[in-house]
């Protein structure tokens, strides 16, 4: 087995929380190698085409889905430098402060081991670094003040503004969706130009993912991307209380091993746990950082509620962004909806293309032949949504397991086993009979719900960060419990999901604990 | 893959069209002019190739022209990193070939159980909507394989993507396509 050169940092995985330790630590001068597992594609390989953006996903992946509701991992998940934030829609909503504290105010789920207050200045920070858009200070009605974005909002379209009289008639306020998006140059990165291509990524850098931010600062600091590469184990030295490196293939090739001070996986919520599971020795028979068995445990989704309409006038729906134009967090209270319990965010306004899996075609998927066609010539032009999304509570039934069955590298495949329980079917149907009070109220033609299988949206939790190691893998920095230089980064921390886009608290805490990482470095690198 | 169809392959992601095997030479071509061409399959058999086409022309008119099956074909013949199915985020397991093998098998296993012997191509247009009616709604008598429900999101989706998906299909239906890179060749 081949050995590089020690370094000080292996980073697993280029996506959004990857990127991030990479910039911080890269600009602090240490040496840092980060190892994806795909291409290393470039911003002019991302092709305006649903067809052809498909090949920045995922192709079968190792996770076999389970459960009455399996993850839409393919959908979800991205596959080469950049990870998923290479397709994101760019939503820029941050958690509130009551997603902190569940378990304190209504004796349910878990308590994050911080507040708000702790991670609202890295939310200005990330915005300050990838550029948001937005209006910071018509959100206080919801959270606490901050910094104003460094970006006005957007520009907003007919199909977004068509909505705006139906929330009014139920009492909901809207305010310019945040978006990590430039309504105006900003960085040297150009404004968008509103094509709605941003779900196969955006190649003139208008749109924050991580080849035009914190990954290429990162590369511009010296840090080495090697692409194709697939981490199967991180490694211990005999005694069990230190990582010492990684070991990965390079395509289908010999096994090398990557030595390093410190270890960060970043490779999303789903990976990170399987990695840690492989890498289980004598002295951690049940994976590294797995005393208390909760790696794995407490997978989370979020679900939306679709409302179309279609009005009689053009409302401009090839025009836009796939993010949002607007956003409330007015049925955010986790009591909102009497039927269940769970955050609600809701947003508004899209661009819409004709095949992509929430496109035209697909509004109204029991449709096919003549009818589908009399449909699309209908919808072309008058065709519009809302969505709500819906926050998940972690249950532990939802997990993350090895199973027999072996990848090309003689890794353990995993299954996802992931179900809804009372509560999260609950709120996604208050959220269809609300979306469609409001269709109602606007004046649209035709309306109905985008009902089919419940949706599972973003993945989150499987290493969740807590106060000790008895409730949980890593501590609020994302450093494990049990090995003080092993460090997991990603979605998979959280250990409540709320119901709002994940992103930018993916960049927020990431770069919180990867200057926390810095600043401690001797302390941790030894 | 061998080198040359690796370096067509990659040519036709850059053109937007895709590589076919016609008469002794790679040709580089949209999945419509393969079909007009009549280009063989590499790895569909012509029954197999009969009832996507029916099955397609069924979901979504105009896509047996729009090349469905030649689509399917070259897509299926490429490794499945490199295939641009809706099966890649509908989450099939590769190789995506045996789905759809699977999925045929069991539409034409069904039709001839329920239609005196006939595959699905060999109905006739209301005998065949019905049937998909039928298994959008896993209803299908003595249906075995894939779920039904799932079959026809799949089917539907790549009928939807040769017809609506391509510029081509944009401009058809009127709508402004706006690329940042097009795919140049209409695809």
């Amino acid at each position: 087995m081949a050995t590089n050169e020690k370094v000080d940092v292996v980073v697993v995985g280029a996506g959004a929380s990857g990127s991030v330790y990479a910039a911080v630590l890269a600009k602090q001068g240490k040496k840092v190698v980060v190892l994806e597992q795909g291409p290393d594609w470039q911003l002019s390989d991302l092709t305006s085409s649903d067809i052809w953006g498909r090949r920045v996903k995922p192709a079968g992946g190792p996770f076999i889905l389970e459960g009455k509701h399996p993850v839409s991992y393919g959908y979800q998940a991205g596959w080469g430098v950049g990870g998923a934030a290479l397709h994101y829609f760019a939503n820029f909503p941050r958690l509130l402060p009551n997603d902190f504290k569940i378990k304190s105010e209504h004796d349910r789920a878990h308590d994050w081991p911080i507040s708000y207050q702790d991670v609202s200045p890295y939310y200005d920070k990330v915005a300050s670094d990838v550029g948001v858009s937005g209006d910071a200070k018509a959100e206080e009605i919801w959270r606490p003040a901050g910094e104003p974005y460094p970006m006005p909002p957007m520009k907003t379209f007919r199909n977004g503004q068509v909505w705006i009289k139906g929330f009014e008639a139920v009492g909901i306020r809207m305010v310019p969706a945040a978006v990590g998006m430039n309504s105006t140059e900003y960085k040297g990165r150009p404004a968008c130009i509103y094509d709605g291509w941003c779900h196969v990524g955006c190649p003139i850098g208008a749109l924050a993912n991580p080849l035009v931010t914190y990954l290429g600062d990162a590369r511009k600091s010296g840090a080495e991307v090697r692409p194709w590469s697939t981490v199967t184990r991180v490694l211990t030295n005999p005694e069990g209380t230190r990582v010492t490196g990684v070991e990965y293939y390079v395509k289908k090739g010999e096994p090398q091993v990557q030595p390093a001070s410190v270890v960060v996986l970043a490779a999303w919520a789903a990976q990170n746990p399987r990695i840690l599971f492989n890498s289980a020795t004598d002295k951690h028979p049940k994976g590294l950082a797995n005393s208390s068995g909760l790696v794995g445990k407490y997978m989370m989704t979020h679900f939306a509620s679709g409302t179309l309409a279609i009005f009689d006038e053009d409302v401009e729906n090839h025009m836009g962004t796939t993010g949002a134009q607007y956003m409330s967090y007015d049925r955010y209270g986790k009591t909102s909806h009497k039927e269940g319990f769970g955050s609600s965010f809701i947003v508004a306004g899209f661009a819409l293309k004709t095949n992509d899996l929430g496109g035209i075609a697909n509004a109204r998927l029991d449709l096919f032949g003549a009818d589908l066609h009399d449909f699309m010539k209908r919808a072309k032009r008058g065709l519009t949504r809302i969505g709500t999304f819906g926050e998940e509570l972690p249950t532990i039934e939802n997990r993350i397991e090895l199973v027999s069955d072996k990848d090309e590298f003689g890794m353990p495949l995993a299954k996802i086993i992931h179900s809804y329980d009372k509560d999260a079917q609950a709120v996604w149907n208050a959220n269809f009979e609300e979306g469609l009070r409001i269709a109602k109220t606007t004046g649209a033609k035709d309306v109905w719900s985008a009902r089919g299988n419940m949706p599972t949206i973003h993945l989150m939790g499987g290493t969740i960060m807590g106060t000790e190691a008895g409730n949980s893998v890593v501590n609020s920095y994302g450093q494990t419990h049990e090995i003080p230089n092993l460090y997991v980064a990603g979605p998979g921390n959280f250990p409540t999901s709320g119901a709002s886009n994940p992103t930018y608290t993916i960049f927020a805490l990431s770069l919180r604990g990867a200057e926390q990482l810095a600043a401690t470095w001797s302390t941790i690198a030894g | 893959m061998n080198s040359i169809e690796r370096r067509d392959f990659l040519k036709a992601t850059a053109t937007g069209v895709l590589a076919f095997t016609t008469v002794g030479a790679q040709a580089l071509l949209s999945a419509r002019q393969a079909y007009a061409q009549n280009v063989p399959f590499r790895l569909l058999k012509a029954s197999d190739a009969e009832t996507i086409e029916a099955l397609g022309e069924t979901l979504v008119p105009g896509a047996r022209a729009a090349g469905m099956a030649h689509f399917l074909d070259q897509q299926l013949s490429v490794p499945p990193e490199e295939a641009l199915l809706e099966a890649r985020i509908l989450n099939v397991r590769p190789p995506y070939v045996r789905f759809y093998r699977n999925a045929i098998a069991a539409v034409d296993n069904a039709s001839r159980a329920l239609n005196s012997g006939r595959n699905f191509a060999q109905l006739g247009p209301s005998e065949q909507h019905n049937f998909v009616d039928a298994m959008r709604q896993n209803k299908v008598q003595g249906w075995q394989g894939p779920g039904g429900s799932f079959v026809y999101l799949v089917l539907r989706s790549d009928a939807v993507d040769v017809v609506y998906g391509t510029m081509e299909g944009y401009e058809a239906l009127g709508i402004p396509y706006m690329p940042h890179i097009a795919p140049d060749k209409r695809w």
